[in-house]
């Protein structure tokens, strides 16, 4: 199901452009939306409960009276959506006002149209681009304009170091991750999402699904390193020196309340769940089923798609909830002293293996 | 190559700031992430201690002197405590001694607990920060049993305390240095060995031994730089010099000696040696009575007095002028918080914007205790 | 090279460790909550069965409260408070030890002692209060003290009395008698 399909399927096609653009939002665009905005309530929930697990507490439990009096807290999140919507809208005076409008939703934009090419099923993709992978790293990094707008424009001096910060964080972190998804192009030799996917099905000797990850030790090792340069681009714990709230209170954040807030928190949450999709299809062999043959038909594919993501994402609250955060030179001579060595021997190392072995 | 320089941006952290630890504004100048000067201004909590003390009789001091540093109120009730029995030459019975000592040092513990807590939270760690609040948490409890209070006691009283201790206390403090001794390992292990964080405070924020001694700075602050003084051993006051304990230093272990690795550190192996003291005070609680020594009136004679001990955070000394009357003419406190924070613009000269945090959270001040 | 590769296992050994510890507070949270539901459950307040006469050692910090018809109007706690949030006004009675339900004033306190002043006013502002128990310890009649634990035959714990207006939290303790009523009880020699 494919924009494509799409539009030569319905009976107006080409000859009426409009409606079939103002239809093709409605099918694709509004229920990725709606899935991130689901999406991401959940996950804040899983957050909340999970840091507190681990942290001897037992989080929001819905004991009060009001919306989020239901069990377990349940409706904790949406209580949290609904205050920041109702929230007054603040624009600081001196802040730059169109750019203060406008940065929030150049970093939720970034986040949104990266689900364009995430193949959540066999048949379950927006576009299945021939540059699929190489699209989605491309504008995922659209967001990084975004924060430095925020901070910029807030005219604060904190917002302005969290939005320095920033730039050069993701901007750094987006090598190494890309040198690794390299690795994966030239194993599998093809940029289309589906395509890699496709590659890792089947098993490695008849036991180990035939996922990149498991396909040579410098797979392995690339799976690592892009999974810790997504966490950094998505500005998480222990890599989130830009928001750092014991230093910067918020950092490029910090003017910001209400709705507009709220898309950042939105975006923060869709990048966490596109780094870990680019992960699961790229490494993780996507919507194949962990072991050959069993649930492996087009609906379950969905089902392992999600798993794995979440797994993922639980993976990054995990990490959030145990580690200090790193220095701004540390965080910068970790890129590139550590994964730009290490992507470059892996690209090397993935290419010898792939002449000798495969 | 040379350097360029643009101009320097001033910034100020606080007085509203999650990681000032109180009311604490530093002037900061900045050459982008690079701090060129810190400046701390205080004054922002000043409740004018001093100058009420000099209106209320010597007992009502008690209750204020809880305030100055609300994180150990015990040590400094008992500072205030030995500093009026010198001037007065009051013998407190034993049993006094014992228990002024067992709960100075759960005192300790639960104060270094909260230093050293927040001082995760600086750095970014939440987790760890929690965990010490639970057994800070179980330490006030035990101080509820003992005197209703959970923050601000006033139990320690000149000549002896309020009250007695509470049935069952020896066990439930048995009980709890049972739990709590092992969770240092998990703090060490979760935090203080954790690669991130050693690679945050270690080398950090050095603060060489002459110029801590050179600053007055005491306590776990001058110890971190390896001079081994406290009090407690020093100029040993209470009954200190009977028990049995080590006075840890810092090393320099995962870096440079006197790093901010260094004074977490050696709080962190205080708070063993504490429990240490407890044990050893818990098992020769002699019986008596506490009251036995309390005066009925306190009234000096003529005369001043300057007496320190060692709180928590260092060197804590009172100096009382009395006229003779039921209300002190002067008292004057050095906090040891104070020449910690001075030292601060000394130390993170040429340090990144962060470090200056983690070198502020390191020195763990109680801005109650600067302005008093 | 070798200090390189050793940082980067160590780095790496360091946070699995951590990572197990959140990991295994995690999955142990039914044993290892610490959380109070607050509303539903209330903290449990330590036994005050301290060993001894528990009239005379009130240790519990919570809402000050008078007994006052056991008020003798000594002035004690007035005295000694070190915020001086008590406020006493006590006028020389005609009488001693004699009820004067007029004004509500009782002749004998609970302990047997004959009253000779009327106390007109007694107000604590529960606001300024620092909570150090001082004002217990002095009283002769024990009229004055913190609620709850030994007193708790007394007068109920209360410890969350918070207001929306400060002056609800100045606690009127005296009866509420104009002026006019209580001159005509007055000691003669006063007026």
């Amino acid at each position: 199901m494919t924009v494509d399909n799409l539009i030569n399927w319905f009976p107006f096609g080409t000859e009426w452009p409009v409606l079939t653009f103002v239809t093709a939002v409605i099918i694709c665009a509004l229920p990725v939306f709606l899935f991130i905005a689901v999406y991401a309530l959940v996950a804040i929930y899983a957050e909340l409960k999970i840091s507190s697990f681990m942290q001897d507490k037992v989080g929001p439990m819905g004991q009060g009276v009001g919306l989020h009096a239901w069990k377990f807290g349940i409706l904790q999140p949406v209580a949290d959506a609904l205050k920041l919507i109702l929230k007054e809208d603040i624009i600081p005076d001196l802040a730059d006002k169109k750019l203060f409008v406008m940065a929030p939703f150049i970093v939720f934009v970034g986040a949104f149209i990266s689900f364009a090419a995430l193949p959540f099923g066999q048949n379950i993709i927006i576009a299945d681009m021939n540059i699929g992978i190489f699209y989605i790293l491309a504008v995922g990094s659209l967001s990084v304009i975004g924060i430095i707008l925020a901070g910029w424009s807030s005219n604060n001096k904190w917002s302005l170091y969290g939005g320095m910060r920033s730039a050069a964080q993701i901007i750094s972190y987006e090598i190494p991750a890309g040198l690794s998804i390299i690795s994966i192009v030239m194993l599998t030799g093809t940029l289309s999402m589906q395509g890699i996917i496709e590659f890792q099905s089947g098993t490695i000797w008849g036991v180990l699904p035939n996922w990149i990850i498991f396909n040579n030790p410098f797979s392995f090792i690339a799976f690592f390193i892009f999974f810790i340069s997504g966490v950094a681009e998505c500005n998480r714990t222990p890599f989130d020196i830009p928001e750092a709230e014991s230093e910067l209170v918020a950092g490029a954040f910090t003017e910001y309340s209400g709705m507009r807030y709220a898309f950042f928190f939105l975006s923060e949450y869709a990048e966490m769940f596109v780094i870990s999709a680019i992960a699961v299809t790229a490494f993780l062999g996507g919507w194949n089923s962990p072991i050959s043959g069993f649930m492996n038909s087009s609906g379950w594919g969905v089902f392992w798609f999600m798993l794995k993501s979440l797994s993922l994402i639980f993976l990054m609250i995990w990490f959030r909830w145990t580690l200090p955060r790193l220095r701004v030179d540390q965080l910068m001579s970790i890129c590139w002293k550590v994964f730009l060595p290490f992507s470059l021997v892996n690209i090397f190392g993935v290419g010898i293996w792939s002449l000798l072995v495969g | 190559m040379g350097v360029i320089h643009g101009d320097l941006m001033t910034l100020n952290i606080g007085p509203q700031h999650p990681s000032t630890h109180g009311v604490l504004r530093l002037k900061v100048k900045t050459d982008g992430e690079i701090i060129s000067e810190v400046e701390p201004i205080i004054g922002y909590l000043h409740r004018c201690f001093e100058k009420h003390c000099e209106n209320v009789t010597y007992d009502q001091v008690i209750p204020y002197t809880d305030r100055c540093d609300y994180i150990a109120s015990m040590n400094n009730n008992f500072g205030y405590a030995v500093t009026i029995e010198a001037l007065m030459e009051i013998k407190v019975p034993e049993r006094v001694e014992y228990i002024r000592i067992i709960v100075a040092e759960l005192n300790r513990i639960a104060s270094h607990l909260l230093a050293l807590g927040t001082y995760g939270l600086d750095v970014g760690a939440f987790t760890p920060f929690l965990y010490m609040f639970r057994d800070r948490e179980r330490i006030l409890d035990l101080f509820e049993t003992l005197c209703g209070a959970r923050l601000l006691y006033n139990y320690i009283w000149v000549g002896g305390l309020s009250h007695d201790l509470p049935r069952d206390f020896v066990e439930s403090v048995f009980s709890f240095l049972d739990y709590f001794e092992p969770k240092i390992e998990e703090y060490n292990e979760l935090l203080t060995y954790n690669k991130i964080f050693i690679e945050r405070t270690a080398d950090i924020g050095v603060l060489p031994p002459e110029v801590a001694i050179s600053f007055g700075v005491t306590g776990p602050n001058l110890r971190g730089s390896g001079v081994k003084w406290d009090i407690r051993k020093d100029d040993p006051y209470s009954i200190y010099d009977k028990f049995d304990y080590d006075i840890p230093i810092g090393a320099g272990e995962m870096g440079t000696v006197g790093d901010c690795w260094d004074r977490y550190y050696v709080r962190m192996v205080e708070m063993k040696e504490s429990a240490k003291i407890i044990r050893q005070a818990l098992k020769g609680l002699p019986a008596g009575d506490v009251h036995q020594a309390l005066p009925k009136k306190i009234r000096p004679p003529k005369g001043s007095i300057y007496k320190r001990t060692e709180s928590p955070r260092g060197d804590l000394a009172y100096y009382i002028v009395s006229d003779g009357s039921p209300i002190p003419y002067r008292l004057k406190m050095r906090s040891p918080a104070f020449t910690a924070l001075s030292v601060l613009g000394e130390i993170s000269q040429g340090w990144m914007m962060s470090d200056v945090i983690a070198i502020l959270g390191s020195l763990d001040i109680v801005l109650g205790e600067i302005d008093r | 090279m070798y200090k390189y590769f050793n940082n980067i296992f160590v780095a790496i050994s360091s946070i699995l460790k951590g990572m197990s510890i959140t990991w295994r507070h995690m999955i142990n949270i039914r044993k290892g909550n610490v959380t109070l539901q607050y509303p539903e459950e209330r903290w449990p307040r330590p036994e005050r069965d301290i060993g001894f006469d528990l009239d005379s050692y009130n240790v519990i910090r919570s809402r000050l409260h008078v007994d006052i018809d056991d008020c003798i109007g000594c002035l004690k706690c007035e005295r000694v408070c070190p915020v001086q949030c008590i406020k006493i006004v006590t006028t020389k009675a005609e009488t001693k030890g004699e009820d004067l339900p007029d004004i509500g004033h009782t002749g004998i306190t609970s302990n047997g002692t004959k009253k000779a002043l009327i106390v007109s006013r007694f107000d604590i502002d529960m606001s300024e209060c620092c909570y150090c128990n001082l004002c217990v310890y002095p009283c002769p009649e024990e009229c004055i003290y913190m609620t709850g634990g030994p007193n708790s035959h007394k007068h109920p714990i209360d410890y969350e009395f918070s207001q929306y207006d400060r002056n609800d939290l100045i606690y009127k303790f005296a009866k509420d008698v104009d002026d006019e009523k209580i001159s005509k009880y007055v000691s003669k020699k006063i007026k």
